[in-house]
């Protein structure tokens, strides 16, 4: 595994001096180059990205929306699949506040099983302050004697209860790794709603949530309930494990534990995963 | 009795249980969104204002002496006076269940008597009525906008815009002199609960429900996605054949009653300009095509008022949208109400896809509802004038 740094930047010029070959509607592009950035599928790259992002953080107090795309691009690897080039904003998933930008290569493989993600990002928040959200978080959470548990999050209304938004903000960050997994070049996710939730006092120092969790697939439209288990701990990578209902196919998690090294310090520096 | 929070719910939820006071709840208290309407019987009158008083509760009387007149039954007159407070009051900032969107529609027909009327353009598979509202000034079968929403029952957001938008209309005709001009020579027709079966059943079974809730003969599961049935690449791309799937397309193109009624009621008008309609999540404004992935010939003109009323729509809030081609900016899907009205001739069909952009997805926040839809609606004005400026 190397580290990937912005001089990825290279081959991202050569890319977009190819004529755009675009028109063949929201299937995989048959030609490579430049995509509008209001095109579906690079949105979805971004988000995908995104999704990888927020798994690899595991900070409830640092999750991040998709703001605009700015670039992409696409291109075809011979017999392994389409590399996606991206350049997109990014808002607080909280505030929408603008907090940096990102540099990212999507890979979907024609063998799965997960998009492969290169993510660079800077950071305008103040990362004191996130670890410090992140560790009254924790703390709040740690303090329950009696387990945390909750229905609809939000509910119907879209109103999230104020005690319950930890275990949402975990819920958003512990979903991120199975939207990741389950992305493909044509399906996206959403986390649409917590529809339940368990919190399991533990005797080490984890943090522990059972979640049912209701995810809208894109562009099928189809709601997929998945089960998640995460196990979290500030600072440490997110432990996840989940297991999706769905008409046709189930969809597993390997152990998701994380174990690739990964910093959550200054600006977030990534090696490629699984690639 | 309004009350403003969980808090004060339960309050009167309590008041409910003192049973000396033999108080009347007619309308129980459950949600902050609706009214609680007590009938008080003299000896606790004091009682209940002090309680409500105290706790700083909104109130208000909506009969004062209840004698029942020999003419006017006691509904009736309870009737009168809710739909009088109800449309002055009914909180726009909220979501509905149908009855109470239906009310609303009434209330503004009463309110602007000389402006708005409610006609019924069918029933909905469940027997339910699909009310529309007309705003006219006059003439005879006018050119006219058509404006539908909650054609996905789950789309919450579409319906609360599209309620606070007629209420919108009717206000501001005699005052916006854009508005006013419009109405003048054309008429706007607007179609809240393009699916009320399904909305009925996200507030009863299932909030993410989407489709109708007819039956599919040889399976167990209900439903056709509405905005897959419509005539245009019916069955093609983009469209699921099986009846347990979200975009299931349904046996045949208008097999949804739903969406026959509208094609009658689009078809007999004969002078329909426009074809607008709402979704949402996404933030996107869309115009044909869905099926095919082809450029309409008034694609230029489309993207230029498109892009215009986006524009509109940003400078209030700085909520982006995207603008384009539904193939190319969304997903290939065909059977789709804007490509069908497109191929029929309107040439000003656009999609909303209303906020947000998935933090909340469908269930956005009802603190939302009103800032969506005052966005929203410089946006339609927009391309409504563009088509009053532009008739052919």
């Amino acid at each position: 595994m190397q580290r990937r740094s912005a001089a990825r930047l290279g081959p991202l010029l050569l890319l977009l001096l190819l004529p755009v070959a675009w028109g063949a509607g929201p299937e995989p592009p048959r030609a490579d180059g430049e995509l509008q950035v209001s095109s579906r599928l690079a949105g979805q790259a971004a988000r995908v990205a995104l999704h990888y992002l927020n798994y690899r953080l595991g900070s409830p107090s640092a999750l991040r929306a998709l703001g605009q795309v700015r670039k992409a691009t696409v291109k075809t690897i011979p017999g392994i699949g389409h590399k996606y080039y991206l350049q997109f904003t990014t808002e607080d998933y909280k505030s929408s506040q603008n907090v940096g930008t990102c540099l990212a290569t999507v890979l979907y493989l024609k063998r799965k099983p997960r998009p492969a993600v290169n993510i660079n990002c800077t950071y305008t928040k103040d990362q004191k302050q996130t670890r410090e959200d992140d560790y009254s978080f924790y703390k709040k959470l740690r303090q329950q004697t009696k387990p945390i548990t909750g229905n609809d999050i939000p509910d119907s209304y879209g109103h999230i209860e104020p005690a319950l938004e930890p275990a949402w903000a975990l819920a958003v960050a512990g979903s991120s790794y199975l939207m990741w997994e389950k992305s493909t070049e044509n399906l996206g996710y959403f986390m649409a709603q917590v529809k339940n939730v368990k919190q399991w006092i533990t005797k080490d120092d984890s943090i522990d949530f059972d979640y049912l969790v209701i995810l809208h697939e894109i562009p099928t439209q189809e709601m997929i309930s998945c089960h998640l288990r995460v196990i979290w701990t500030p600072g440490h990578p997110l432990k996840v494990k989940y297991f999706c209902l769905s008409e046709n196919q189930q969809s597993e998690s390997e152990e998701g534990s994380g174990t690739e090294s990964g910093s959550t310090n200054g600006i977030f520096n990534e090696e490629e995963a699984n690639f | 009795v309004k009350a403003n929070s969980e808090e004060e719910i339960n309050k009167l939820q309590l008041l409910e249980t003192l049973e000396h006071l033999q108080l009347d709840f007619w309308l129980h208290p459950s949600n902050p969104a609706l009214p609680v309407d007590i009938r008080v019987p003299f000896p606790s009158l004091q009682s209940v204002k002090v309680f409500l008083e105290s706790h700083h509760i909104e109130y208000s009387i909506l009969l004062e002496d209840l004698q029942v007149d020999k003419s006017t039954s006691l509904m009736q007159m309870v009737n009168n006076q809710r739909r009088e407070r109800d449309t002055s009051n009914f909180n726009y900032g909220a979501y509905h269940p149908l009855e109470s969107i239906y009310a609303a529609l009434d209330g503004l027909a009463a309110e602007y008597p000389s402006l708005v009327s409610k006609q019924e353009i069918g029933k909905s598979y469940e027997k339910r009525p699909m009310y529309i509202l007309k705003f006219s000034t006059g003439g005879t079968n006018r050119p006219a906008i058509w404006l539908d929403a909650g054609i996905h029952s789950r789309e919450w957001i579409t319906q609360a815009t599209a309620l606070w938008t007629a209420q919108k209309i009717a206000s501001e005709y005699g005052n916006n002199p854009s508005i006013t001009s419009l109405l003048n020579r054309m008429d706007i027709f607007l179609l809240v609960v393009t699916n009320p079966d399904g909305y009925a059943f996200t507030h009863t079974n299932n909030r993410m429900w989407r489709k109708t809730r007819s039956k599919n003969s040889g399976s167990l599961c209900i439903g056709v996605d509405p905005n897959r049935n419509w005539d245009a690449g019916f069955g093609g791309p983009g469209a699921s054949t099986n009846p347990c799937s979200e975009s299931y397309h349904g046996p045949s193109a208008n097999s949804e009653v739903e969406v026959k009624n509208v094609v009658n009621f689009i078809k007999s008008h004969g002078k329909i300009k426009a074809f607008l309609t709402l979704h949402s999540y996404s933030q996107l404004l869309l115009f044909p095509f869905g099926y095919k992935c082809t450029k309409p010939a008034d694609y230029n003109e489309l993207d230029t008022v498109g892009k215009a009323a986006a524009s509109a729509l940003a400078s209030l809030y700085g909520t982006t949208y995207k603008v384009g081609t539904i193939c190319s900016t969304i997903y290939q899907a065909s059977g789709g109400s804007i490509d069908w009205s497109y191929d029929y001739g309107i040439k000003y069909s656009f999609a909303f896809e209303l906020r947000d952009t998935g933090r909340y997805g469908f269930l956005l926040p009802a603190s939302q509802i009103i800032p969506t839809a005052e966005e929203t609606w410089l946006g339609l004005l927009k391309i409504m004038e563009h088509v009053r400026d532009n008739q052919s």
